[in-house]
Formats: C-alpha cells, sequence, structure tokens
C-alpha cells in the first residue's frame, strides 16, 4: 500500500509539471541569459512611446541597432557602399548633415523618431520605425546579409539581441529600430523650463509667446514638445510646383498635396542648416523672415498660412523676429549631442 | 482504508486537473442575458452626400465653395434621453476622431430602452480641457490648445479651402475654450435592443455654416483666436449632428 501511495504521489506531480508546460515560458538554458528589456528615459509630458509587441526595446537589441548604424558592412554590397547611416547623419548636428548629396532632398535629423509615422520628406514610407529601417536596409543601402552573416561579431550580438545568429533581414530592421528609439532629445533648454529647472531669458521668453499664439502660430504644425506634428504641409515656399518641389504630391498624387512636404522637428534646428527640404534658407534667421513676409499663395497653401490679413506672412517687428529666434536656439540639446551612449561603438 | 483513500484521491486528482489549467479553455458562448458591446460610429456628410476630402465640390449656405482638407475633433458626455420610463444614459467618452480615418468606437454595454433623443459635446467637459487632463497620446498632443491662450485642448479643427473671387483660399475653423463648447442637441426616438448595436453620428459640415448663423467664410475665414467667430461656431455645431440606433 506504502509503495503504491509513493508511486500514485510521483505519477501526480510529474503530471502537474507537464499539464500545464503551455502556461509558462521554456527558461532559457543555464548561462545563456535573454535580452534585457530596457524602459527608455522619456519625459512626463512627451508622448506616450507606441512599441510593436514583436520588437520590445533590449539593451541588446539596441546596441546591435548602433553598431549597424555606425558601420559601413552594411552598405558593402549596395551602391552606397564605404557608407553608413552615420555618414549623413553626424550626432554633433543632431544625426543630420550640412548640404545634401546630387539628386537628395536635405538629409532630416535624427531625432525622436520614435513618435513619427510619417518618415522621409515626402512621406514616401509610412509605418512605424520597423518599416523604414526595411526601406532603409533593403532599398537604400541594398545591404547583403551575408556579410554580415560572415562578419566575426554580427552573429554572436544578434545572437544575444533576438536569440537566433541567424541574420535576417527582419532582424536587422528591428535592431535598428529599437536603436533610433533610444535616439531621444529630451534635455534642452527647453526641456528644462518645461520642467521647471530653468527660467527662459526675456527675450527667449517673448519668442516663446509668439511661437504658442497666433501671432507667431508656429504651434499648429511645430507643436511642443516634439515640435513636430508628423503631417504634410505646404508652408509657401513657392506658388508653382516642378520636379522634387512638388513634394507629398508626388507620392499621393493629389493636387491638394502639392507643395506639401513633412513636417520637420525643430529639436536642435540652430545646427541643421541648411533648411527646407532644398535647402533653400541659409539661417534661421532667413527661415522667420520666410513666414514674416515671403509665404507665396498657391491652391494647395495649408489652410493655417492664410490668417486675414496675414495672407502673405505674419508682419512681426525685427524684435519679434529676433525673439522668435532665441527661442528656438532653446530647442538644442548639448547632452543629446554628446551623449556618449549615442556615439559611435567603434 | 485502502477502499476508501484511493477513490477519494483519484476524484481529488480528477477535480485538481479540471480547474487547474482553466484559462486553456475556451471560454464558453455568452449568455443571452449578458449585453453585448456596443459601437460608437461617426459619419460624416456635406448635406447628405458622403464626404470627400481635398475637392473643391461643396457649397455651403452662404453660397461659397469648398473643400475639407482636415477635420478631427473630441466628442463626450453623449446623453440618451430616457422616455417611457427609460431613464437618461449618459456615456462620458471622450473620444477623439479624425475624420479621414474614423473608426467604429467601443461604448461598452449599452442598455436596452426608450429614447426621445441625445445631447452630446461637440468638444470636452471642463474638467478634461485642461492641458495635461488627457492621456499623452499624439492625437491629445497635436490637439493642444496652448497655455498662453488660455490651456486645454481644441475641441476641433475643421480646415480646408474655399473659393474667394475665383481664387483658392484656406480656411481654418478652430474652436476651443470653454465657453464656446458646442452642446449638440440630436432629436428623434430611438430603442435600443440591450444587446449591442451602433450609435450613429452624422456631422453634417454643411449645418456648420447655416443654423442660426450664415457663416460667410469670406468674412472670417480664420476662427482661431476671433471671440465672434468661435462663438458663431459654436452656436451651428450645436444643430450639426444627427443619431440612429443600428440594432
Amino acid at each position: 500500500m506504502k509503495h503504491q501511495l509513493t508511486l500514485l504521489a510521483g505519477a501526480i506531480a510529474l503530471l502537474l509539471a507537464a499539464s500545464c508546460k503551455k502556461d509558462a515560458e521554456d527558461p532559457a538554458p543555464p548561462g545563456t541569459p535573454g535580452p534585457a528589456p530596457i524602459d527608455l528615459a522619456v519625459p512626463w509630458y512627451f508622448p506616450i512611446m507606441d512599441v510593436p509587441a514583436d520588437n520590445p526595446t533590449t539593451r541588446e537589441g539596441i546596441a546591435l541597432g548602433r553598431r549597424l548604424y555606425y558601420d559601413t558592412l552594411l552598405s558593402a554590397s549596395g551602391p552606397m557602399a564605404g557608407r553608413s547611416c552615420s555618414s549623413c547623419h553626424s550626432q554633433a548636428l543632431s544625426f543630420s548633415v550640412p548640404g545634401s548629396p546630387p539628386g537628395f532632398l536635405q538629409v532630416l535629423p535624427h531625432v525622436n523618431l520614435a513618435w513619427s509615422s510619417n518618415f522621409l520628406w515626402k512621406g514616401e514610407v509610412q509605418g512605424t520605425l520597423e518599416d523604414i529601417m526595411r526601406f532603409e536596409v533593403e532599398d537604400f543601402f541594398s545591404a547583403d546579409m551575408n556579410i554580415l552573416q560572415n562578419d566575426p561579431h554580427y552573429p554572436q550580438l544578434f545572437s544575444q539581441a533576438f536569440g537566433s545568429a541567424t541574420i535576417t533581414q527582419d532582424a536587422v530592421d528591428k535592431a535598428l529600430a529599437q536603436w533610433f528609439r533610444s535616439m531621444i532629445s529630451s534635455n534642452s533648454h527647453l526641456d528644462q523650463y518645461l520642467r521647471n529647472e530653468i527660467a527662459l531669458t526675456p527675450s527667449e521668453q517673448n519668442g516663446m509667446m509668439l511661437y504658442l499664439t497666433e501671432t507667431g502660430d508656429c504651434f499648429h504644425c511645430h507643436g511642443l514638445p516634439l515640435t513636430t506634428d508628423h503631417d504634410f504641409h505646404n508652408i509657401g515656399l513657392d506658388s508653382t510646383f516642378s520636379g522634387a518641389d512638388q513634394g507629398r504630391f508626388l507620392v499621393t498624387g493629389q493636387t491638394s498635396d502639392l507643395g506639401a512636404f513633412k513636417t520637420p522637428s525643430l529639436r536642435n534646428i540652430a545646427l541643421t542648416a541648411p533648411y527646407m527640404h532644398d535647402g533653400r534658407f541659409a539661417t534661421l534667421e532667413e527661415v522667420v523672415e520666410h513666414y514674416n513676409s515671403g509665404v507665396k499663395h498657391s491652391a494647395s497653401l495649408d489652410p493655417i498660412m492664410t490668417k486675414p490679413g496675414k495672407e502673405t506672412g505674419l508682419n512681426l517687428s525685427p524684435q519679434q523676429m529676433a525673439d522668435l529666434v532665441a527661442f528656438l536656439h532653446t530647442f538644442t540639446d548639448p547632452v543629446f549631442l554628446t551623449d556618449t551612449a549615442l556615439a559611435s561603438p567603434f | 482504508m485502502r477502499n476508501r483513500f484511493l477513490p477519494t484521491l483519484a476524484t481529488c486528482i480528477f477535480l485538481f486537473f479540471g480547474t487547474s489549467c482553466r484559462q486553456d479553455e475556451p471560454v464558453p458562448p455568452a449568455s443571452p442575458s449578458s449585453p453585448a458591446p456596443a459601437m460608437l460610429r461617426v459619419a460624416y456628410v456635406v448635406d447628405g452626400q458622403p464626404l470627400a476630402f481635398d475637392t473643391l465640390m461643396y457649397t455651403n449656405e452662404g453660397g461659397t465653395v469648398y473643400s475639407v482638407t482636415h477635420l478631427e475633433h473630441y466628442l463626450s458626455e453623449l446623453v440618451l434621453i430616457g422616455s417611457g420610463g427609460t431613464p437618461n444614459d449618459t456615456l462620458h467618452g471622450p473620444w477623439y476622431v479624425n475624420a479621414a480615418n474614423a473608426v467604429d468606437l467601443d461604448l461598452g454595454t449599452l442598455r436596452a430602452g426608450q429614447y426621445s433623443g441625445a445631447t452630446m459635446l461637440l468638444g470636452l467637459p471642463p474638467a478634461l480641457n485642461v492641458t495635461g487632463a488627457l492621456p499623452n497620446t499624439l492625437a491629445n498632443i497635436n490637439m493642444a490648445w496652448p497655455d498662453p491662450m488660455g490651456g486645454g485642448y481644441h475641441f476641433i479643427k475643421f480646415e480646408g479651402h474655399f473659393m474667394a473671387a475665383e481664387v483658392p483660399t484656406g480656411f481654418a475653423m478652430h474652436v476651443g475654450k470653454n465657453e464656446f463648447l458646442p452642446v449638440c442637441t440630436m432629436l428623434g426616438s430611438f430603442t435600443t435592443t440591450g444587446n449591442g448595436g451602433t450609435l450613429k453620428l452624422t456631422f453634417n459640415l454643411n449645418e456648420v455654416f447655416r443654423t442660426p448663423h450664415i457663416y460667410d467664410l469670406n468674412s472670417g475665414n480664420y476662427s482661431m483666436g476671433s471671440m465672434a467667430l468661435m462663438g458663431q461656431l459654436r452656436d451651428n455645431c450645436a444643430n450639426a449632428f444627427t443619431l440612429e440606433y443600428l440594432p
């Protein structure tokens, strides 16, 4: 009887151990810890960050994405051979670069893109960071997975980040997307002001009032804290459109999109000259002057740009324009520009 | 002992396995008395025509041809007015809607009853019209009404182009601030079944220009910052919705 009970108890224990296995994660083999989840430091006044369930942000994923971002190996087999993402996206310039290669629009900075779903000036790619990375890796760089697979370092790094040493396009996209999510600018003077850590100068304060009221009316498209609505607008740079200046129209075919481009983030704007999609303005003063007196009418001019009495501009005084520029300078984030965690790992 | 212990143990084991993995089992179908979730749908029309964006094809009450390029707004405090013994039923929201990609919104359960109409806020109640009162979604942040202008949120952004002396010109009808909150009234009786269904709101954009003020875009194409224009829009938007129940 005692033996029978022992056998029965053992059977029950085995059954219990096996019966609910699908409810639990299989433990990782000893010695191979999984990637470590990271909660990115996002200020309370920033938007909620949506992270795809199938690509959680991890320490290993970000580290891998960072390496890929700075590595020319990504382009080794394609028309951009010898270049990495960082070739046109310098940290010191808010991950941008002055000027642009022939045939390309101005380089948009890589800053706070975690909250964007429209990418590139004309919105050629829409979706998640994984989607734009797919475009960059596959179409822009024509990356060859075999080259990465044969590298002495990458298989192990991919294994650490995604649990498999087999390098796939999907895994590369995901690693880069994780890295981009970590590229958060949130320590500018403006941020410090929003956190009640510092005061603005009188000129900056005046500029902020212009920015956030109808007098300057910057906020409708460049609202705080991200300083972009991620949408597309024709801001009156031209009255007729041809070539690349047709903007979003080239993607949608809608005449209402003629001359419309994505609202760029103004974070670190003082460092990302020249301005506009074609770099037509060399300084922030020229940009403000455009809004002040240079708006050109067209049928697709954004409705926000057509206030009564301000059809061609804001009519600001020289002092108001100077104040507005002073406020734009508060968007510069020295921490973001020098953070070693965002610098090249090589 | 032997004859009684083993059957008892076997029963315990059976009972244990009969309950231990319940989360793996299929959920039984809802009983007939369980209320199904109801949905809220917002449709956009211009005097009966479904809204099409970006085309100068509509004519408002003032005779002005216009198009719609952008339309987003909040809805909240939907009060179904009971009749025949049915008490009022208040659905608080708020709901953010972008007309360019409006989707059905979950209302939760909607009880059975007879109703004579409804009222609703096109915007947010004062308690929520405070900077930071809503979750920091991208939509809410883009609807912010800047603090230097009073804070809170835009209730509605309605933008497009219109023909002004044969020249396409923009208009931006933005309304915010508590004193300009449109309180919409929707007449017409309906009966809900208590088993789901859809409350369908229809927003007739031409009503924004019609009653009680014939709104002339040529003399007011930009409302934000204009108390007079936001007041007209508040009054006109109060008549812009109809409501029906789809079982």
